[in-house]
């Protein structure tokens, strides 16, 4: 059968495993900058303790493969009473490594703020969590827009990872596809760009998040 | 349980090894490329980078896996593994190298010009050895992505250390202690080349010019 007119018959079938993927992608995303905040306020409230805790839970998670905690979380679960579908395990993976990278690129914005800020804080009588909420997250936030854009795409291209789980998202509609019709390579090429499509889209957003927000610290005469 | 586990290790170093090697070979070669004059060659580059960088490895190897099967190409589950590897390291090596080339300052090469060396020796002699200092703390990381993206190929019954600790889980339900071992298996093999890498970097700020980390 021709590419053509493979894509003419089973293109629509692609629909809901994009959709799958696009969803885990945005709510995993969201999720891992929470807990890549989180993360930021430890290591900000916890003095050297708080540092080295994050070191350790960021080293951990850079040396080992995310497919490993995905495992590790959809089998080990259902042992300790969580019965959580398979999305919400592999989801969870997700958030808990790339909320690893996103503190490391928390950690690299946070340094990029004026130290005089801080002082300007406490002169204004504002508290810890005061100064937290209103003067380094907003900042953080929007010095790290290139970086979390990159990691976005990088936590894009490990949701096909969740289909070693059985979740319905892209890879896995081309792996049943694949069984079904017995077509060898043409699933996984309508696939690959399906996901080169996202990509481009990604960084087609990014690009303009760059030039939209203004990121750069504008100079304020003191 | 324990020695499968390492011998699922050593199969998952071998991996790595070879998609490391053939992807800093392959990735010089397309580094080399991308500094041409002709255009379409830089166009062929940046396309290459996009396809091999954009595509998770799953699907890239899913594609190269059924893709040589349909060119009643018969290789081994690790040849193929490898060649995975390879086309995944080698766009990411690419981008390394030419970085670690386009770091160097452009009045040193300037004033290097005016030495008046041969085109290799200007080579040799200037732009590798500088080149590869810049290069080497983003080398080392790319390096430990390709042993971890080995994990990935255990999706295609290629046998190495997820593989392996996912048949044991499956056999005897002893989640935390199996894949437990197996992280701490990944975060040994890991955490010694990024160790590797520190050391280099130590032993060239010793020995000469090294930009010191960020």
């Amino acid at each position: 059968m021709t590419f053509g007119r493979w894509i003419a018959i089973y293109g629509p079938s692609y629909l809901s495993g994009l959709a799958w993927t696009a969803l885990v992608a945005l709510g995993a995303g969201v999720a891992a900058v929470v807990w890549g905040t989180v993360l930021l306020l430890v290591r900000v409230a916890w003095g050297r303790a708080g540092a080295r805790a994050v070191d350790g839970y960021v080293q951990l998670f850079r040396n080992t493969p995310v497919l490993l905690w995905i495992y590790l979380i959809y089998f080990a679960f259902p042992l300790i009473g969580l019965t959580w579908s398979a999305v919400i395990c592999g989801g969870l993976a997700l958030v808990l490594q790339n909320g690893a990278y996103i503190s490391e690129i928390f950690r690299g914005s946070f340094r990029a703020i004026d130290p005089v800020q801080f002082d300007a804080a406490r002169s204004l009588g504002l508290s810890r969590w005061g100064t937290f909420r209103k003067v380094v997250l907003p900042q953080v936030l929007v010095y790290s827009i290139p970086a979390l854009g990159n990691q976005l795409i990088l936590l894009l291209k490990d949701t096909s990872l969740l289909s070693a789980i059985s979740v319905a998202e892209l890879t896995m509609n081309a792996k049943l596809l694949t069984e079904q019709t017995g077509a060898a390579y043409e699933a996984f090429i309508v696939v690959a760009i399906l996901y080169l499509a996202m990509v481009v889209l990604l960084e087609a957003t990014a690009r303009w998040a760059r030039h939209t927000v203004r990121w750069r610290p504008t100079r304020h005469a003191l | 349980m324990l020695i499968l586990l390492v011998k699922g290790a050593m199969a998952t170093l071998v991996l790595g090894v070879a998609g490391i090697a053939g992807g800093t070979a392959l990735g010089v070669v397309l580094a080399a490329l991308s500094f041409t004059r002709p255009w379409p060659l830089r166009s062929a580059y940046r396309l290459y980078v996009f396809l091999a960088r954009g595509t998770p490895v799953l699907v890239l190897a899913l594609l190269v896996f059924y893709g040589l099967a349909a060119m009643s190409i018969a290789v081994g589950p690790y040849v193929a593994g490898s060649i995975v590897l390879v086309i995944y390291a080698s766009a990411f090596f690419a981008e390394v190298f030419r970085g670690g080339v386009l770091a160097i300052p452009a009045a040193q090469v300037e004033s290097a010009r005016s030495l008046g060396l041969p085109p290799l020796a200007f080579f040799r002699k200037i732009i590798a050895p500088i080149a590869f200092r810049y290069a080497l703390p983003p080398y080392v990381n790319v390096c430990v992505m390709i042993i971890k993206a080995s994990s990935v190929l255990s999706i295609i019954s290629v046998w190495e250390l997820t593989l392996a600790a996912r048949e044991i889980i499956e056999r005897t339900l002893d989640v935390f202690t199996v894949l437990g071992t197996a992280a701490a298996l990944y975060f040994l093999m890991c955490f010694a080349v990024d160790r590797l890498g520190r050391r280099t970097e130590r032993d060239l700020m010793r020995r000469g010019f090294m930009p010191e980390r960020a």
